[in-house]
């Protein structure tokens, strides 16, 4: 019996042991969601009647899209999204590296206080914030989240500084011998070295707006609001009867662009995660 | 002579460049971080001091010229009030059943996708996939899934006996809920489980092996010690979400025309972050609401102290990986 042979002889239960719970696990995973997909598929007639559709049709797709202004509300929610990640990663990287690489009193207080916001129950900030965009004449407008982006995300800090902490201080001391500023440090040496970190929350970020329904259906109406909201209720035919398979084209088509972002970015958000150290 | 001034003048010499590279150094470090200083003090210290005052007052939102200081009145009525103790009963009860099986799960779900296994980032993908989706497409899943009718649970579970038509949502809306969050948590936990499994070391295992050991027998004495830091994080997150579950029981209340945004949900998934929701921006009660809020905020505080508390006995930081 060789090496390479003994090794590669695995006993059948141990293979069975190895597969069924995960593939078991995996299917009941993505039944639900091979649910929606195949309720896209039917006619409404179909629904509630035959299990599988008799003939798969995308009538159901073209309905979602022009049922409602899909176009518009996804035009609206890809705009909150992206201006805020955009932003707030920005902001997060610049204070993440300064908590990260410049020493004052009182910084790790502050830090701690960072961290502590995360445990704040986003409702009890949120009513006074209302109260005070609906002061301001805030409300119905993007501004609350660019304000919200402004300040940067607790989460993302404490990855960018868990991420810049593991930069060599050489790198600084090189740079600053050569006359560089702070913040030339930090947009030519620390962001164009921080793709996984940055990928990694923008993400996040981006998926926290678009997926968010709490914020824009009590700050945004009408033509503002995001695709979320108006997923919410079920798209119905002319009588107000409710057209659950047009509606499940809909949730489709809503969540796809998210899936396919996230399939081909799988890879950065494992390596985000295990190269933050964020695993407490 | 000459030499004795120079050994007084080099401490003087020294230490006034450092202090003021020092200060330097300070003020570049406010500078970095002042756009979360300026955020900080406008979006959650001032609010947060705000809605502390609102919670003595009766303020409706509206009116400013109406408000009045009421006390701890907003208090007293929120430990008289008997929704109040329902939707804080109901959230607690979540809280048990949910956050230990999530727990598990994700760690089982680890522990699995960690074996030399063919197609790991299929599987990985599948169980992380339900935690990416936005929470109106997930309680549209389920919505669908367990729909009496349409759904296919219920066709699963008609093949093996009789017709079966439960209507879930409204004969068993918590099962749903608890079923929503653990499949929505899972590929979340999962991947910070993962994270901590690929800190461990190998050789740690591979010791424990030719020692002797079994998997399982690795698995309960090298594997979850190691891992503690990473299984109170996930509980105490874990924790902290379960109590502020607002969204999806109004997103899986039953209905054929979906969602306003004052759709009260069935009385069993009538939960605390809810009630206090309903009684802000449905009943106009910002005063009660707050106090109602701040009470969630100094349970979530408490329950966090104990567990810092309680995990120096069973979390383990022994090793740096």
């Amino acid at each position: 019996m060789t090496v390479a042979t003994s090794r590669r002889h695995v006993p059948a239960t141990d293979t069975t042991l190895r597969y069924v719970p995960v593939v078991l696990a995996a299917t009941a995973f993505a039944l639900p969601l091979a649910w929606v997909v195949v309720t896209s598929l039917k006619k409404q007639s179909e629904f509630g009647t035959s299990l599988l559709p008799a003939a798969p049709q995308l009538a159901n797709y073209e309905l979602a899209l022009s049922l409602v202004n899909f176009a518009k509300f996804a035009t609206n929610s890809l705009v909150l999204s992206g201006s805020y990640a955009s932003l707030v990663v920005l902001v997060s990287a610049l204070v993440g590296y300064g908590f990260a690489r410049h020493r004052a009193p009182g910084r790790n207080r502050l830090f701690m206080l960072v961290l502590a916001t995360l445990m704040v129950p986003n409702l009890v900030l949120f009513v006074p914030q209302f109260v005070i965009f609906a002061q301001l004449g805030l409300t119905n407008t993007y501004w609350p989240w660019i304000l919200w982006a402004l300040g940067g995300s607790p989460f993302a800090i404490f990855l960018f500084r868990q991420f810049f902490a593991t930069f060599p201080r050489e790198l600084d001391d090189a740079a600053e011998v050569d006359g560089a500023g702070p913040l030339r440090i930090f947009f030519q040496i620390y962001l164009p070295n921080s793709g996984p970190a940055l990928a990694a929350s923008a993400i996040f970020m981006f998926l926290w707006v678009w997926g968010d329904y709490l914020y824009p259906i009590l700050l945004l109406n009408g033509d503002n609001t995001t695709l979320a909201v108006k997923m919410s209720s079920a798209y119905v035919d002319p009588r107000g009867n409710p057209l659950q398979t047009v509606t499940m084209a809909g949730v489709v088509l809503y969540v796809l662009p998210l899936i396919a972002f996230f399939a081909a970015a799988n890879r950065f958000i494992v390596r985000g995660i295990v190269t933050t150290g964020l695993k407490g | 002579m000459t030499g004795a001034a120079r050994v007084l003048d080099r401490p003087v010499a020294r230490i006034a460049p450092w202090r003021r590279r020092g200060l330097r150094r300070a003020v570049t470090f406010y500078l970095l971080i002042s756009p979360w200083l300026i955020g900080f003090v406008l979006l959650a210290a001032i609010p947060l001091v705000m809605a502390f005052l609102m919670s003595l007052s009766n303020y409706d939102g509206l009116n400013l010229e109406y408000v009045q200081f009421v006390g701890l009145e907003n208090y007293v009525r929120a430990f008289t009030d008997p929704d109040a103790q329902h939707a804080l009963g109901r959230t607690l009860l979540l809280m048990a059943v949910v956050v230990p099986l999530s727990l598990t799960l994700q760690l089982a779900l680890a522990l699995m996708v960690n074996q030399p296994i063919r197609f790991t980032s299929l599987f990985r993908t599948i169980f992380y996939l339900p935690y990416v989706i936005p929470v109106v497409a997930a309680a549209w899943v389920w919505k669908i899934f367990v729909d009496p009718t349409g759904g296919l649970l219920n066709a699963l579970l008609g093949v093996a006996g009789a017709q079966v038509n439960v209507r879930w949502l409204v004969e068993y809306p918590t099962v749903v809920l608890a079923l929503l969050t653990i499949w929505g948590a899972a590929g979340g936990g999962m991947v910070v489980f993962l994270a901590g499994l690929q800190g461990i070391p190998a050789e740690y295992r591979e010791a424990a092996m030719i020692d002797g050991a079994n998997r399982l027998q690795v698995t309960r004495h090298i594997t979850l010690p190691l891992l503690s830091p990473v299984i109170f994080f996930n509980l105490v997150t874990g924790i902290i979400a379960t109590l502020q579950i607002l969204v999806q029981p109004m997103l899986l209340a039953p209905g054929i025309l979906g969602l306003s945004p004052g759709t009260v949900p069935p009385r069993d998934n009538y939960l605390y972050a809810v009630h206090a929701y309903l009684e802000i921006f449905v009943k106009q009660l910002f005063g009660y609401g707050s106090a109602l809020l701040w009470l969630l905020f100094a349970v979530v505080l408490g329950l966090t102290l104990v567990l810092f508390k309680t995990s120096r006995r069973w979390v383990f930081y022994g090793i740096e990986p």
